[in-house]
């Protein structure tokens, strides 16, 4: 569904991504792991089109999407869910719905969307009416997780998903995660939590310094030594 | 007693388009960032150009806003697009100056167009007056200010529950999630700074009836603006409204209780005494 090939990505011409491929299949749940500053957040941000790649190339279902806009990455369903969730606090829990599903694509269906979340997140139902920014950062993780299946996601890319959460909280996000990839739902997970990524993913990735180090699957990657090392940054 | 009953009411309903201005000032500095010195020049050229409606086809002002008004929310969109927008990533002052130099560039050319004696375009609202037992007011102040608080009140519902409105707070509270919703931030950017350059149509419209008007007045507008957003807390809608009425009110009783120049100064006083004991000005809630 998604392939990336040979990407450089960076700030101020200064490369962070320095030739990163990679690939998701559709349905799969795949891991992006990696010490702080490895480069997961840079390559989401390239694949969401906040990031202007200097070479490479992304491909989603084949369509070549490395010239396209954030918003049109959107209506092609390429959604991320950021890390510190940034909802939008001085709004209601449904003013944030809505604004998941304001794009092109997805606005047609924002009453049905609605209802599927709410169903997905019964505690958002009972904060619906409520200011985003006095929810518990657990539930602003669901609202940022909910906004982003508003807007018609195909890939749900999420960002720290876990951190600040306490654990009753990272277990419940990551059996929410678990549900979506049940529903059919490519989810790529960017995570510091090696253990519940190992848990939960497919197949992962491992980044460092902009490199990708180590691929494959979840078993394969937990037992190989080097994962330790770039985890850990060392 | 009358005196200052009159004062005061005069100063509301002049502060009533006062502080629909400053939302306009204010929504354009929530979203992008910018201030934009230029805006009470955009008053001064909407009257303007209702005074050159007067003398070409004898339009009454109210009239001349089915030009004004589209014509100037497009200026507004193009000089978004085309001057600010391209140096809005650079320093603070770049934007500054920008906006600077667009209010010397609209009041030299008013003035070399009008020439810089003193004009009035006239409407025939003008010599209506509303008696509310001792108080005397003109037509055309009634009327400013039943359309600017109608007018607030339609921008309020519109930023509450129309999807634009939505994304204008989106990008206003969080410009990178925003983004990440599909909103195009510059172009939110744009329609925002064309609305507010609209609102300064309307405004000018409004304050036009029998006014006298100078090349000059652009600058007092835009600082009476600033004083409205600033004490309003940027971007707190009740705030500027608040703002605008207390602004209004200071300049009112200012021109009755002292001299014509002193006058003219109340407004800054209040201001400053206000700021000293609320420096976050008039607003309550935090965004």
């Amino acid at each position: 569904m998604l392939e990336i090939h040979d990407l450089i990505a960076g700030y101020g011409g200064v490369p962070v991504l320095r030739g990163v491929s990679l690939r998701i299949a559709k349905g799969e749940i795949v891991g992006l792991l990696g010490a702080n500053n490895a480069g997961k957040t840079t390559l989401i941000n390239a694949l969401s089109g906040l990031v202007v790649p200097m070479s490479g190339q992304i491909l989603l279902d084949g369509k070549d999407v490395t010239a396209l806009s954030a918003k049109a990455r959107v209506r092609r369903g390429i959604i991320q869910v950021p890390e510190g969730r940034l909802v939008f606090p001085e709004m209601s829990v449904r003013e944030n719905l809505l604004l998941g599903g304001i794009n092109a694509t997805a606005r047609p269906r924002r009453a049905t969307e609605m209802e599927y979340v709410l169903n997905l997140f019964p505690r958002l139902r009972e904060r619906f009416s409520q200011r985003a920014g006095t929810l518990s950062g657990g539930e602003q993780q669901m609202l940022a997780i909910a906004r982003g299946l508003m807007a018609g996601a195909k890939l749900l890319m999420l960002d720290e998903p876990s951190l600040g959460l306490s654990p009753r909280f990272v277990q419940y996000i990551f059996e929410i995660i678990e549900r979506l990839h049940g529903a059919g739902l490519t989810i790529l997970l960017v995570e510091q939590n090696l253990q519940l990524t190992l848990r939960y993913a497919g197949r992962c990735y491992v980044l460092e310094r902009g490199h990708i180090v180590i691929e494959g699957a979840a078993d394969a990657v937990r037992s190989d030594p080097r994962t330790r090392s770039a985890y850990l940054g060392l | 007693m009358d005196e200052l009953l009159q004062a005061l009411v005069e100063g509301l309903l002049i502060g009533s388009t006062y502080g629909l201005v400053a939302l306009g000032m204010g929504l354009v500095y929530g979203v992008s960032g910018v201030v934009n010195f230029a805006h009470g020049d955009f008053i001064l050229l909407g009257m303007y150009v209702c005074l050159a409606l007067y003398s070409a086809f004898a339009l009454d002002p109210y009239v001349s806003l089915i030009v004004t008004l589209p014509v100037m929310t497009l200026v507004g969109a193009l000089v978004y697009r085309f001057l600010i927008r391209p140096i809005a990533d650079q320093h603070l002052l770049m934007v500054v100056q920008l906006t600077l130099g667009l209010a010397l560039v609209i009041q030299n050319g008013v003035l070399m167009l009008f020439g810089g004696q003193p004009q009035r375009t006239p409407s025939i609202v003008e010599a209506k007056l509303f008696v509310v037992g001792d108080v005397v007011l003109r037509g055309p102040q009634v009327i400013a200010a039943v359309i600017s608080f109608a007018l607030a009140g339609v921008l309020f519902v519109i930023l509450r529950s129309t999807d634009i409105g939505r994304s204008i707070r989106a990008v206003h509270q969080n410009a990178r999630a925003a983004a990440l919703m599909g909103i195009d931030v510059g172009q939110v950017q744009t329609i925002t700074f064309a609305m507010g350059i609209g609102i300064v149509a309307v405004a000018a419209a409004l304050l036009s009836p029998g006014a006298s008007i100078q090349p000059s007045d652009g600058l007092r507008y835009t600082v009476t603006t600033l004083l409205v957003i600033v004490l309003g807390g940027m971007t707190d809608f009740a705030g500027i409204m608040l703002g605008g009425l207390i602004i209004g009110c200071a300049e009112a009783l200012g021109t009755v209780y002292l001299s014509e120049t002193l006058g003219t100064l109340l407004p800054y006083a209040i201001f400053v005494l206000i700021m000293l004991f609320r420096p976050r000005g008039l607003s309550w809630g935090t965004g």
